[in-house]
Formats: structure tokens, sequence, C-alpha cells
């Protein structure tokens, strides 16, 4: 086996010459640079992208979160007690029972 | 020939990766060549999987850790594309083993080894070899690395390897024998 590959050597069985070889190995190490940029300048929008759209929903979320604390927040009542009812209220149920009591039909009409 | 550290330390410098990587192919382009053209064997083939290495090479190199020479990361990363386009030609559960007689085909097509029928069965032999054995055995026998460098690139134990080798050298030695006497 050693004396048939001697005899055979390490040829191998193709005829690229030292110039095509340089020429293909510059060739496509010029395009994997070129390659590598143009996806290191897409790779670089993408990030300016994805984190523009993420502070766009991060600003939308709390738009949204401040309306809705808005929305939940309990309306203010401006309930003011009327001298009659504060009167009513102080009354017991015995004065209550006293005070004299007038039948619809007996309001007179105007 | 710019030692492997320089070599990294331009390749993980992005205002140098570049021309680090220029220098890279420089000094390691033609042995990735050849590497690739033994294992996809047609011209076409290899050029296009050669673009695909340097681009993978490119790519990855801010990955490489630096724990092993960087020429067998480059052969790992060659041996891998070639694999993958070779996988390409294959059917649905196909082995690329079964891509043998395809690739005699090209050799037969694309050899310049004409009236030199021992040179020429001996690639022939190659080529009947499965592939995992035909790359232990390229690597071996045309690129002399050590079977520890081979380890790293094919992921295979030393022992394997030199199994394989072994194996290989038998295979390719009867396949002559049985082919040249006829």
């Amino acid at each position: 086996m050693k004396d048939l590959l001697n005899d055979i050597g390490k040829k191998m069985p193709y005829s690229e010459s030292q110039e095509y070889l340089d020429s293909l190995i510059d060739r496509a190490t010029e395009q994997a640079v070129k390659r590598h940029a143009v996806a290191g300048g897409k790779r670089r929008w993408g990030v300016m992208a994805a984190s523009a759209a993420a502070v766009a929903l991060l600003l939308v979320s709390i738009g949204f979160s401040v309306m809705n604390n808005e929305s939940q927040r309990p309306a203010v009542t401006l309930q003011t007690q009327s001298p009659i009812d504060e009167f009513l209220g102080s009354l017991t149920d015995e004065e209550v029972a006293q005070l004299p009591y007038i039948e619809i039909e007996e309001i007179p009409e105007y | 020939m710019t030692d492997d550290s320089a070599l990294q330390e331009m390749l993980h410098d992005p205002v140098r990766r570049d021309q680090g990587f220029r220098v890279l192919m420089k000094q390691y382009g033609q042995a990735l060549y050849w590497h690739i053209r033994r294992i996809v064997v047609g011209h076409d083939d290899a050029e296009d999987v050669m673009q695909e290495t340097c681009i993978r090479v490119l790519n990855g190199i801010a990955s490489f850790k630096g724990d092993g020479p960087l020429a067998t990361w480059l052969y790992r990363v060659a041996t891998n594309e070639a694999l993958q386009h070779l996988r390409r030609q294959t059917h649905l559960f196909q082995s690329i083993d079964s891509l043998n007689g395809t690739l005699t085909a090209k050799l037969q097509a694309e050899s310049s080894l004409d009236g030199n029928e021992a040179a020429m069965l001996f690639q022939q032999a190659l080529l009947a070899l499965p592939t995992q054995q035909r790359i232990a055995f390229n690597l071996r026998y045309y690129d002399e690395l050590s079977y520890e460098e081979i380890a790293r690139i094919t992921g295979k134990s030393v022992n394997t390897l030199k199994t394989n080798y072994h194996y290989a050298t038998q295979k390719v030695k009867s396949y002559i024998t049985e082919h040249l006497t006829r």
C-alpha cells in the first residue's frame, strides 16, 4: 500500500491553476466581507426598529394604563345634605311620628 | 505567516476584523478549498461550499473562543458546510453515503488524471468509503493532520479515528488490488 501511495503521491486529480485558486479565494473573501457588512447594517436597522417598536409599545401601554386608572377612579360626588334632610335625620322615631301627616290629595293645587 | 494569537486579536477587534479575515483566508484558503473539493468532488460544488464557508467563518468568528487552533475550527466549519451541501443532494431519509456513485461520476468527468490508472483507482477507492471514513482519511493522508486535530474537527474520539483510518486503508488497498488486476 505504501509503495502504491508513494507512486500516486498526493497529487489531486484536478487541474485548478494557482491563479484560479488565488482569484477564487479573493472573490469568496470579498463577497463574504460585503455580505457581512450588509447583514451588519440590516442587523443594526433591525435592532433600531425593534427598539423603536418597543418604546412605542411601552408608551402606548403607559397611555392605556393611565386612561384605565382615570376611568376606574371613583367619581367625586358633591353630595350636600339639604337643611330639611338634616332636620329629618336629627329626629327620633317618636318625633317623626308626631309630625303632621299631609295626604297627597290635601296638597293644594296652584 | 501571521501567528494564531495575532490573527485572533485582529479577528476579535471589530475595526480590524475584515483585515484579519483577509489574512486568514490568504493563509488557509487553499487548504480549505482542497479539503472541500475532496468531500464534494464537483468543481462548481466546491466553489459554492467555499463561498458559504467564508461567510460562515466571518459571521461566526466573534463566537470563536480560541479554545483550539484557528485551523481546526476553520476545517470544522468547512467540513460541516461540505456535508450540508451533500445532504441537500440526497432525498428524504437517504444517507450521504449513497451519493458515492454520483461523486464518482463527477470525478470521472472532471478528472485530469488521464492515463494514470492507479491514481484514478485510488480516487475511486476513496469515494467508495463511507463519508466519515473518507473525511478522516483525507485529513490524515492529504492534510497530514494529527489524530488529535482530526478529532477536534470531526468530533470523533482519537481511537475511533485510528480505527477508521486503519479500515479505510485496508478498504482502499483491497479496492485497488481488486480493480487493478481486472
